[in-house]
């Protein structure tokens, strides 16, 4: 057996998205990389942060943001998943997911959805933050990367 | 009651009584705002330092006096507010909370290195805190008054600053641990107790909507509180130009403020006795640092060692 045969790799790829135009770019990566290519499966993931009861006055406040964000979310998935579709993916092959989540870490968060499932790949889009920005407010992306294990992290410029 | 705190030429003849405090501009001085059936005095509205500009009015925040027993209290009645906040070019959200302030008085209570107060809801639940008042001067006004040269400055009484501040950043620690934020980290913002010497943060209501590291912008507060304390105030670039400063020439682009970009972090080419150690732990908040601190650990084992080693 060559060394390369060694290796089985799992072709579920997990894509970590939100409004940015940087996930815009990962989502037409995957899908113009991969598209049309058999036996890839493509998972499009928005965590969205639990929002911090400070922020409204009022619990329902906080739940009609709640529902608005959910439904904002539910379209851009959706927006996500029918880009892939185009490119030739199957629909059956292309999901998403959303789920509500405690997040102190937005790269924690999504690297315990990877861990919970079975992505060979997690593939997120370069913020293009300054490096004061970087400094001070943190990158997901570079966190990935720095705290990732048993997956490959695309990180897509 | 009320009288006996006023002038007689102020007593009116009926005092204004709030139970709700819903709408803060009708709470006035000399009125009386009862709490869980206490009662409190209102004097005047409370200001926040604007460094260089006129300071500003705090509508919502009352001195007051606790007519119980005469104690000087601060009252800080509900205003939400969501605002951009920008530290250099970066914009990032902020808003005030009163339920944010209420929770860590509650943490901090007996704290020696917070605020002390409660919160309580008026008849409309508006969540009102009222806060010990605490007699003594800003960190800022009370390093930047000292009649001393730097150098005196650094040996003699930055030592002691040193430990205080550690003690703050414990304190902010402490805070993170419980998932807190402080929000405001600022210079005017620490103030030294007059009745026992301790440095005590104020002002917690502020919260930030957070990216990746969520405490990140606390950690950049402590750095610059650091820094001013080192030198004794800020070093403005402008400054040292005016004065023609010999170390000017070999002032580079990194040893700057991460992102205030006229102010010197490399206090060593300024004050050349700052140990090299004490001035690495500066330039973490430099334009020329390669690495930031993510957490109050990592800046109090640094600061821990600089301690132990003087």
């Amino acid at each position: 057996m060559s060394g390369v045969d060694k290796f089985s790799y799992i072709r579920n790829i997990l894509i970590a998205v939100d409004e940015s135009e940087n996930a815009h770019r990962a989502v037409s990566y995957v899908a113009q990389l991969l598209g049309g290519l058999e036996g890839f499966k493509v998972t499009v993931l928005h965590v969205i942060p639990q929002p911090e009861e400070d922020f409204f006055k009022t619990f329902t406040e906080k739940e009609e943001w709640c529902s608005k964000y959910q439904v904002k979310v539910d379209a851009m998935l959706e927006g996500y998943r029918q880009v892939l579709i185009r490119a030739g993916f199957h629909p059956h092959d292309v999901s998403v997911r959303s789920p509500l989540r405690y997040c102190p870490s937005m790269a924690a968060c999504i690297l315990a959805e990877r861990d919970e499932t079975e992505y060979g790949t997690l593939v997120v889009g370069r913020q293009g933050l300054s490096r004061s920005e970087e400094f001070i407010f943190g990158s997901i992306s570079s966190k990935i990367v720095s705290h990732a294990r048993n997956c490959t992290v695309w990180v897509v410029e | 009651m009320a009288s006996n705190w006023l002038p007689d030429h102020r007593i009116p003849s009926r005092f204004r009584i709030h139970r709700d405090t819903t709408n803060i501009f009708r709470v006035e001085y000399d009125d009386v705002v009862v709490l869980g059936g206490k009662p409190y005095l209102i004097r005047h509205n409370a200001k926040e330092l604007r460094f260089g500009l006129e300071d500003e009015v705090k509508f919502w925040v009352k001195r007051a006096i606790d007519l119980r027993n005469g104690s000087l209290k601060i009252m800080k009645l509900v205003f939400y507010e969501k605002f951009m906040s920008r530290i250099g070019a970066i914009e990032y959200e902020c808003f005030r909370s009163p339920k944010k302030e209420a929770r860590i008085l509650d943490l901090v209570s007996g704290h020696k290195n917070f605020m002390h107060g409660y919160s309580i809801q008026d008849e409309k639940d508006n969540l009102i805190r009222i806060l010990d008042f605490v007699r003594g001067k800003p960190l800022f006004a009370y390093v930047e008054n000292m009649e001393l040269g730097h150098e005196a400055y650094y040996y003699e009484q930055f030592p002691g600053i040193l430990d205080h501040f550690f003690e703050c950043v414990q304190a902010i620690r402490f805070l993170h641990e419980h998932g807190e934020k402080h929000g405001d980290i600022r210079r005017d913002h620490i103030l030294i107790d007059s009745d026992k010497g301790q440095y005590r943060w104020i002002d917690f209501d502020i919260n930030y909507r957070h990216r990746e590291n969520i405490y990140g912008y606390d950690l950049f507060g402590l750095g610059n509180v650091l820094v001013f304390l080192v030198g004794k105030g800020d070093l403005l670039l402008p400054d040292l130009k005016k004065q023609k400063h010999p170390a000017l020439s070999t002032l580079r682009e990194e040893d700057v403020n991460i992102v205030f970009h006229n102010r010197v972090v490399n206090l060593k080419k300024i004050y050349p006795y700052i140990p090299e150690a004490l001035n690495q732990v500066l330039m973490h908040f430099s334009k020329g640092a390669n690495w930031f601190y993510e957490n109050t650990e990592q800046l109090l084992e640094d600061l821990g060692e600089l301690r132990n080693a003087a």
